[in-house]
């Protein structure tokens, strides 16, 4: 006869009860478990989806996700140019805010170097990739809209081609990838009025120069709406992506970084910018608030279980009364924390199934937590019995005769 | 008739000084196989100390406890496993029947009959049932019983691995006159058909002709109050008291 099975049975609802705390319990310490773990993750996915073996950004910046960075688009050219460079990429990125149907959009905007770079490298999970240099976007599936679906971003109309999942920045904002062509005109997109207003800036500038005067057909070349002073700069590249042969990358590194506008990352430096720069407070507060959740469930499993036992006092003298070997009595405490244990962590997991993709933030149960988590809840729980079985251990025989 | 249990010289002071209770005073007992004894004194005297003593659950300081001739606990130190011992030849009833909550009727006797190494344990509880006539009862909760029907499978537990003691502490206490009859009446039963040794600790003075010896004890000494095991001719042969403090 088992001893545990059989009082569990007759106590069955409270169990089931007191499993289910335990389950929810469970549930929150895997949920900031996963949080922490999916804010390292979209930390670093956009980086590890872009394929580079180097990053080239602007001097003395920390790369695109960090703070601003500005290259001049030649730097695309050069970079190609290195021996030992198979491939150099320019990229931007910058963070939009737009309406749509009457939601707030927040979208990370990263352009592809067309027709170089057409998303080869993306975790498509459906659609395909960039087929045109205008008017084509890929996106997040977080974003929940559809392949064929539209967007209007800067008065002009861009389908969604293709869908990825998880591409998110470390602020959680889902991604989407367009040539660099149309990332510009969006970011630099003005209203007409601005644009009225700048070129009648420009008139006004080109009158007080000798220039202007000397060459008064330039003003109405300024007043042109299809004409663009030659002397203006391309807009900058947020970086330049490089893949190198691998036999020459400490070749190729030591050149780029010699020269004087640039700074170069490696793939994993980048990474580790993004952990220890734009991620790290967050990262410290959740991880820290995860370490003090999972010593709160520790105590309050602990507690539960002492509990347990506590309700069971007069039982258990009875039992040693009759002689019940110590090891029955260990038994029931322990069988019971550990069926406490494996339901509270099926519930838990079930819980996490159910709920967790709903999250508004990436909650990612990574293999490590998926192996450990079972693992040490059945550790915690057997840990958590020392307390009711040394209780166990000191009752006395006698408390039974007293009724 | 051999001798279940012997006490010799058994003393247990609680306390020191001025709060100084002397619970047990150099009691001398010995109870026969077959044997129905009761203990008799009022609250305070030391008889549950002495059921704690005897029943290898609290020894006693000084003095020593033997076991079918076999000294098991001398001056507080124990000679043999007492759990092992108390699960294979020793009986517990108590005030309130004290049943295991989590368990039937039937199991209870049967988790002793398990501690005890019987095999066929569903078997046997069945038959004390039966004998006990709570067969009826037997998937019943404790807290689904009678009194009286709570008692009668104390008693079954009790005797799940046939003791050669069972120790009763006012076993009567919570039952009416009838019921409590009825229990004392089994205790005389159970130690005549089955043989065991029975010290019942009890207030009731309604049933005590059914005792075979009449033990009171008063500031931790004991003495043999009466002898009516003649009165019993069809008891086995009874009980001996050498002498009390």
């Amino acid at each position: 006869m088992n001893l545990a099975v059989r009082d569990v049975g007759r106590h069955l609802a409270r169990f089931l009860g007191t499993a289910g705390g335990v389950g929810l319990l469970l549930s929150v310490v895997i949920a900031m478990q996963g949080i922490y773990a999916g804010m390292v993750d979209d930390a670093t996915i956009l980086t590890r989806a872009m394929s580079a073996d180097f990053w080239i950004v602007q001097r003395d910046t920390r790369g695109p996700f960090a703070e601003a960075s500005r290259l001049d688009p030649s730097i695309e050219q050069r970079a190609a140019a290195v021996p030992g460079v198979r491939r150099a990429r320019p990229y931007t990125y910058q963070l939009i805010q737009r309406q749509r149907d009457g939601d707030v959009l927040r979208l990370a905007l990263i352009g592809l170097g067309w027709p170089g770079d057409t998303g080869e490298s993306l975790p498509l999970v459906k659609g395909r990739r960039l087929a045109q240099p205008h008017g084509e976007i890929i996106v997040d599936a977080s974003l929940m809209l559809d392949v064929g679906k539209t967007l209007e971003l800067a008065g002009e109309t861009y389908t969604i081609v293709g869908l990825t999942k998880n591409a998110l920045t470390s602020g959680g904002e889902s991604v989407a990838f367009l040539s660099v062509t149309d990332s510009h005109l969006i970011s630099y997109d003005q209203p007409p009025e601005a644009t009225l207003l700048e070129r009648e800036r420009v008139v006004e500038r080109l009158r007080k120069t000798d220039l202007g005067r000397a060459q008064p057909n330039l003003e109405d070349l300024a007043k042109d709406p299809r004409w663009r002073p030659p002397a203006l700069s391309s807009p900058p590249l947020a970086a330049v992506l490089v893949e190198v042969d691998p036999q020459r990358a400490m070749e190729v590194r030591a050149t780029i970084k010699h020269w004087g506008d640039v700074a170069i990352y490696s793939q994993a430096e980048e990474e580790t910018l993004l952990l220890e720069g734009v991620v790290q407070r967050a990262r410290m507060q959740i991880g820290l608030f995860t370490a003090i959740l999972t010593l709160t469930a520790i105590a309050i499993i602990t507690m539960v279980i002492y509990n347990l036992t506590l309700e069971k006092t007069h039982d258990l003298a009875i039992l040693k009364l009759m002689g019940a070997p110590r090891w029955r009595l260990a038994g029931l405490v322990l069988q019971q924390a550990w069926l406490l244990g494996a339901i509270g962590y099926t519930l838990a997991y079930a819980i996490g199934q159910l709920f967790f993709p709903h999250f508004p933030r990436r909650v990612v149960i990574t293999d490590t937590i998926a192996l450990v988590a079972p693992i040490a809840t059945m550790i915690v729980v057997t840990l958590a019995s020392i307390l009711g079985l040394n209780h166990v251990m000191r009752i006395d025989p006698a408390l039974a005769l007293e009724g | 008739m051999a001798d279940a249990v012997v006490a010799v010289g058994l003393t247990k002071i609680y306390g020191s000084g001025s709060a100084q209770v002397v619970a047990l005073d150099n009691v001398n007992l010995t109870i026969s196989a077959g044997a129905v004894v009761a203990l008799l004194g009022p609250s305070g005297s030391g008889k549950s100390t002495l059921i704690k003593a005897l029943g290898l659950i609290s020894p006693a300081e000084r003095g020593e406890v033997l076991f079918q001739g076999r000294s098991v606990v001398k001056d507080g130190s124990a000679l043999t496993d007492l759990a092992r011992l108390r699960r294979r030849h020793l009986g517990f009833v108590f005030q309130k029947a004290n049943l295991i909550s989590f368990l039937t009727a039937r199991e209870n006797i049967e988790i002793a009959c398990q501690f005890g190494d019987k095999t066929d344990g569903r078997k046997r509880a069945r038959d004390l049932l039966d004998y006990l006539q709570v067969r009826h009862r037997e998937d019943a909760y404790p807290e689904q019983l009678s009194g009286g029907e709570q008692q009668r499978v104390a008693i079954a537990r009790a005797l799940a691995n046939e003791p050669s003691l069972i120790l009763a502490d006012e076993p009567t206490a919570a039952l009416d006159s009838v019921r409590s009859r009825a229990v004392m009446d089994l205790f005389r039963k159970v130690a005549h058909e089955r043989g065991a040794a029975v010290l019942v600790v009890t207030h009731d003075h309604r049933a005590l002709d059914v005792f075979d010896l009449l033990y009171e004890m008063e500031d931790g000494r004991l003495r043999l109050a009466k002898d009516q095991a003649a009165a019993h001719p069809t008891t086995l042969p009874a009980t001996g008291e050498r002498a009390s403090g």
